[in-house]
């Protein structure tokens, strides 16, 4: 059974049985594969360099759009950064993208490694680790937020309706892990801030 | 491109009202983020007091957006990249 995070001395203590914790692992690895950079890192420096320079370098900004399936999550994991030029929106998304998407999967990465060091129920992270978790859950609860059509306040309304209505319907089990990633997360921000829960 | 260590965000801060430096970054609010991580979040990468954060946290969620930096063009494309890697819903524009 789980239990929220809190502060112990310099770490950032919660109890997640191996399901939860495995539940959680699984989820960020999700996220991870859809926010990964198309061309990852080599470990041979001059390929790397030129795989940062993204795949849409050297390609001017004007140039229409290769025809890709690009998945819709993404554009709400990065949206666009400018709302009423889309010109000046796609030069920074040419010129930002790439390296936020490795930043990103990187700090995920981080998030599991420190996930998979946990022994029985007991995580016990670093402040470094608490933060990586903290920011990764962002990034997984905004993917599942987007599978679940949750663009506005309203739709986590219509969500409530339709799975009270509906309470075997698969939505319902989906919302339930959102809830409880939500959850988690709210915990882990309030033992970061230096209180345990946060309200207002 | 990187993010400035949060030391140098200190004096950013101090040129909210200068209009020689007219671009700002927004945050947009959206269903999904926490009040609690959009508070830390202004906390720890622009240096922001607790009250200030809560206060810029709560425009957002009640105003449905909120102009969270002042600075140049490349100042503000840097924090709406930074908040984007947050995982906020962050836009920059000219200062109208």
């Amino acid at each position: 059974m789980a239990r929220a995070f809190r502060r112990k001395g310099e770490l950032y203590a919660a109890r997640l049985d191996p399901q939860e914790l495995g539940l959680v692992v699984g989820l960020l690895e999700q996220t991870r594969e859809l926010l990964a950079p198309e061309v990852a890192a080599t470990g041979d420096a001059f390929t790397d360099l030129i795989a940062s320079l993204g795949p849409d370098f050297g390609r001017s900004s004007d140039a229409p759009d290769v025809a890709v399936a690009r998945d819709p999550a993404l554009d709400r994991l990065l949206p666009d950064a400018h709302r009423s030029d889309p010109a000046i929106a796609a030069e920074f998304r040419r010129l930002t993208e790439h390296d936020l998407r490795r930043r990103k999967s990187d700090t995920i990465t981080a998030a599991i490694d420190a996930l998979r060091q946990v022994e029985g129920d007991k995580v016990r992270l670093t402040k470094a680790d608490a933060d990586s978790l903290l920011v990764a859950l962002t990034d997984t609860r905004l993917l599942i937020g987007e599978r679940l059509g949750l663009r506005d306040e309203s739709d986590v309304d219509a969500l409530d309706e339709r799975i009270s209505a509906h309470p075997e319907h698969p939505l319902a089990f989906a919302a339930a892990v959102y809830d409880f990633l939500t959850w988690l997360q709210d915990s882990l921000a309030g033992a970061l801030m230096g209180r345990r829960l946060f309200d207002l | 491109m990187s993010i400035a260590p949060v030391q140098e965000r200190q004096a950013d801060a101090a040129d909210v009202a200068d209009p020689a430096v007219p671009w700002i970054t927004l945050v947009w609010n959206d269903p999904v983020n926490l009040m609690s991580y959009v508070t830390y979040v202004f906390q720890t990468y622009f240096n922001y007091p607790r009250a200030k954060a809560e206060k810029l946290m709560m425009d957002v969620h009640t105003l449905g957006k909120a102009v969270v930096a002042h600075g140049t063009r490349e100042e503000m494309e840097r924090d709406a990249m930074a908040m984007q890697g947050y995982g906020l819903w962050a836009t920059f524009e000219k200062d109208s």
